[in-house]
């Protein structure tokens, strides 16, 4: 007979500059507390043990699998999602790009890749084709071949440093 | 061999205004934001959650399963055995309607008898999915070991145990057929040249996983069910027949489905128990499968063993073919494709290809294994027989001493329409050019100088080619020259709004195609307005209108001829009242650009809006008895069997140290008619070559002796990553099909069909000097460092 986890923590992050509070139990993960407890389903989880990179969301700017890690870790930290990305009511230069470049058909890979890649272009804002599939190399994407979402990534970079 | 005429098997013809152009997909902003809504992120008021104890072993008797702890267990609602779900229904049935496939049935959970590692024992309803895996721990299985089958060649030998008690001699599937004097043909040969070759099993792998909402009203007797599928019609059609509720009270709803390539176009018994446990409990239910679950049993695929025989005369031709296809079929036949539809189809459906030979044989067999049941995937049986096909058309130009590209030149049909041997009908494409094409794109003969200027230096190139035609766009009239007696159909509803805007309800759903798109461009130059003026809803119920599935490279063509056929009395209706607001006969309008403009006089014009608004509100523009209906609802199927066709190049580099194969470039040339959305066409054409690759070089599941899965996580099952693909050239040819009013022939596919041949023979051209030969994917490293004679036991 196991034992069942009973334990309950109070987990408190700024998620996309929202404080969202919430006690959950200490087995539940960063990627699940995103989705259900903030109500943000665009952190997606894709095979839950840090290999396909679907549920890629920035902790204090650092890329980090959601899936890997307790929600009760990143407590009083600040998180970036998908959801947080646009300007305003418009898509960011990365996310146009995508638009533009074709670069998703299905869209469930897509949401942590635009993290990877945020974080990757205000690390260096001029990466090269080399960089970009290194850090897209993290990633697993069905649909596209990845070709389309270099372009799109080199596209971006192309725009300017700042990435709105 | 003669076509039954329909009117649902024509459209009207229009000229192309928005087909054609890379149209940005209206699918990306909202996905792009984080919006998109996958089974996954839907929530229920009151839901329960659901997951499935499943067997660890292979083959056992199922003694018996003791719940009573899982049920005691705080916050668990249900937990129900084989036992328990019998009572509402015995099972599943599977087959193919074609010769020689014997059907079986699945239980919705294993009652007497284990059959293979991830089936189904036990389902738990809890509070929550934690719970509920908790409460899977709680239950105590007994069970009494069975031999495992887990060799096909072997489990067809006299006296092997049997895999499944249903299937005598483990034979899922077998038969055959011969076209004229095939023996004869192969005893004058003055060349025959016999391989065999193994394509290894593989896992479609979505990035979403399958997943099940339902919810049962006691009330209304309704049931809502959420599944992430490519046709939604065909569930509905089971869950109403096997449950035993009215059609009228069940909606099968489809959200946002994160990749399909064929494993969601079945049947799963998932589909049947939640709403089962739904109305058990009043309650919504949901499952939502992990990744370790749609490794073991959501529909494994392609693993088949290929044997093919060429008769050459003195002069190279080849006179005659025989092909047998053993499929290793997994436990049971998974509904609707089955153990079958992967040989049946390497066999049977075009097993010659694009070559000249119409005097053939071959055979078709499906072997029961204790492995989960096979399905459908991406190029379903045409790229395993593509792929035996094209690496023994390779093994036997330089078996003659030509190059591959003359060795099909010479073989292949020059003059179109071509009836093949069985007498299946090609009318159009562009078998030869193709050839012609790829030769020039890579520069063959600069090629073999780079190629002996590498090899000097110690680096190891290679070229690999394979040539492909691909049925596209299932229709009955394809089902039929093949001998399958399935009837396909869909519809579309085109309505237009009194501001002359659309809507455009289809039955195909999407999993990430850009149908929403495609359809738009479509109806959009039917109804003469933009395609941002076009809002397609793309089989999110199956409220409205019906569908065959997405399945089988049908979106294309389905949404032509569907949309084409609802938009033409809407499109009589506009031109009827245009031609009353400006006086004029109706032949003398043309609908485009969101005008109806008097050919010929570009300032007599009256806006499509203004035309619609007058449909709707102002009857002193109507014609005498008119309809002002701005809405229809039509059925398309297409007529005839369509074909695509085309040619692929791999350029690889074998490093003999490491046994590593890089894909250094694939060359492409691909014609589907005509480019409805070349942004989205060569999406297809690129993600599926990658798919084509991961086959070829990184993919395959893998039973040890036990019948175990030893490769249940994506660190074991390895899919191709952004730092191995290749670079892209992509060439079209567009040979327009005379049965879509736009030309368009299907192509989902043919990428994933044609890849690894190309692949496969890339790397035996460029390991040739070693004396070495590949038959056999995946090419690991290990295949290539023995076959070259750098690791021996």
């Amino acid at each position: 007979m196991i034992a069942m986890p009973s334990h309950t923590a109070t987990v408190a992050m700024e998620v996309n500059d929202t404080t969202v509070a919430a006690a959950v139990e200490t087995r539940t993960s960063l990627a699940e507390f995103l989705r259900v407890q903030a109500g943000l389903t665009g952190t997606k989880l894709g095979c839950e043990h840090g290999v396909c990179g679907a549920c890629t969301v920035l902790v204090d700017d650092e890329p980090t699998r959601g899936c890997l890690v307790f929600a009760a870790q990143v407590d009083g930290k600040k998180v970036r999602t998908v959801e947080g990305l646009a300007d305003g009511r418009a898509l960011n230069r990365l996310q146009q790009a995508f638009h533009e470049n074709f670069g998703l058909q299905c869209g469930f890979c897509t949401g942590g890749i635009l993290m990877s890649m945020t974080s990757l272009m205000e690390k260096e804002p001029n990466p090269s084709r080399e960089q970009i599939v290194e850090w897209l190399s993290g990633h697993l994407c069905r649909c596209t071949g990845y070709e389309t979402i270099i372009n799109a990534v080199l596209a971006a970079v192309a725009g300017g440093e700042d990435l709105r | 061999m003669t076509w039954q005429t329909s009117s649902h098997r024509s459209t009207p013809m229009v000229a192309a205004r928005s087909v054609g152009r890379s149209v940005l997909r209206s699918e990306d902003p909202r996905l792009l934001s984080g919006g998109g809504r996958y089974l996954a992120d839907l929530s229920l008021p009151r839901e329960l959650h659901a997951a499935l104890l499943r067997s660890n072993e292979a083959h056992s008797r199922l003694l018996a399963v003791d719940v009573s702890e899982a049920q005691a267990l705080p916050g668990v609602h249900l937990v129900w055995t084989g036992a328990d779900v019998a009572t509402f229904c015995q099972g599943i049935e599977g087959a193919l309607a074609v010769d020689g496939c014997i059907a079986t049935v699945m239980p919705l959970l294993a009652r007497d008898t284990l059959h293979y590692v991830g089936e189904p024992i036990a389902l738990v309803v809890a509070d929550s999915r934690a719970i509920a895996e908790d409460a899977m721990e709680l239950i105590s299985v007994t069970t009494e070991p069975l031999p495992p089958v887990t060799d096909p060649n072997a489990a067809l030998e006299a006296g092997s145990p049997l895999a499944n008690e249903q299937l005598a001699g483990n034979v899922g599937l077998r038969g055959g057929a011969s076209f004229g004097p095939v023996d004869e043909c192969f005893a004058v040969a003055h060349r025959v040249v016999e391989e065999t070759y193994h394509t290894g099993r593989l896992s479609p792998t979505p990035m979403e996983t399958r997943g099940v909402i339902a919810s049962y009203d006691w009330a209304s007797q309704e049931l809502k069910l959420w599944t992430s599928t490519q046709m939604p019609h065909l569930i509905r059609y089971f869950v109403t027949a096997y449950l035993g509720i009215q059609e009228n009270l069940v909606e099968v709803l489809t959200p946002d489905t994160g990749g399909g390539f064929g494993q969601k176009a079945h049947l799963f018994v998932e589909e049947l128990l939640m709403p089962l446990a739904s109305r058990e409990l009043n309650r919504p239910v949901k499952w939502v499968e992990d990744r370790r679950e749609n490794l073991m049993v959501a529909g494994q695929a392609h693993e088949q063993f290929i044997t093919i025989a060429l008769a050459l005369d003195s002069d190279n031709h080849i006179t005659a073919m025989r092909t047998r296809a053993l499929g290793d079929g997994g436990a049971f036949h998974q509904p609707p494709w089955s153990m079958a539809v992967e040989p049946w189809c390497a066999a049977a459906v075009t097993p010659q290809g694009v070559y000249n030979v119409k005097t053939l044989e071959y055979t078709y067999e499906a072997a029961a294994t204790n492995k989960a049941p096979v399905g459908a995937y991406r190029g379903v049986g045409y790229m395993a027989g593509t792929y035996a096909r094209e690496a023994i058309i390779d093994e036997a130009a330089r078996a003659v001493g030509m190059s591959p590209f003359d060795f099909r030149r010479l073989n292949v049909v020059k003059q179109l329409p071509w009836v093949n041997g069985q007498g299946v009908t090609y009318d159009e494409g562009s078998w030869l050019e193709s050839i012609d094409r790829l030769e020039q794109m890579v520069g063959y003969e600069e090629f073999r100088e780079r190629q002996l200027a590498a090899r000097a230096e110690g680096r190891y190139l290679g070229l690999g080619i394979s040539v492909f035609v691909e049925s596209t766009g299932e229709s009955t009239a394809m089902g039929k020259a093949h001998g399958l007696p399935d009837v396909y159909h869909d519809t579309a509803t085109v309505r237009m709004d009194p501001n002359g805007t659309v809507t455009v309800t289809l039955g195909l759903t999407t999993q990430g195609q850009g149908n929403r798109t495609t359809a738009a461009q479509v109806a959009a130059d039917m109804m003469g307005v933009r395609p941002e003026d076009v809002t397609v809803i793309a089989g999110d119920s199956t409220r409205h209108t019906y569908g065959s599935g997405t399945v089988a490279s049908r979106g294309a063509i389905i949404a032509a001829g569907a949309i084409g056929r609802a938009a033409g009395p809407l499109r009589d209706k506009l031109l009827a009242v245009a031609a009353n607001m400006l006086e004029i006969s109706t032949d003398d309008i043309e609908l485009a650009d969101g005008r109806a403009s008097v050919r010929g006089d570009s300032e007599a014009s009256v806006s499509i809006a203004d035309v619609a608004t007058s449909v709707y509100f102002d009857d002193s523009v109507w014609p005498e008895g008119f309809d002002p209906g701005l809405e229809a609802t039509f059925a398309y199927d297409a007529g005839r069997p369509m074909f695509s066709n085309g040619a692929q190049a791999a350029l690889v580099e074998v490093d003999p140290f490491t046994g590593f194969v890089t894909v250094d470039t694939m060359y492409v040339i691909e014609d589907c008619g005509t480019v409805i959305n070349p942004g989205i066409v060569d999406g297809q054409i690129r993600g599926g070559a990658v798919q084509g690759i991961g086959a070829a070089l990184f993919e395959q599941l893998l039973y040890d002796d036990a019948g175990q899965l030893t490769t249940t996580t994506l660190m074991d099952y390895h899919l191709p990553t952004a730092d191995v693909i290749p670079v892209f050239k992509i060439e079209h040819l567009q040979t327009p099909s005379s049965h879509t009013w736009n030309g368009a022939k299907g192509m989902g596919e043919s990428a994933m069909i044609a890849a690894p041949a190309a692949v496969l023979n890339a790397v035996n051209d460029a390991i040739a000097p070693f004396g070495a030969i590949l038959r056999d994917i995946p090419i690991t490293p290990e295949d290539v460092l023995r076959a070259i004679g750098q690791v021996t036991d």
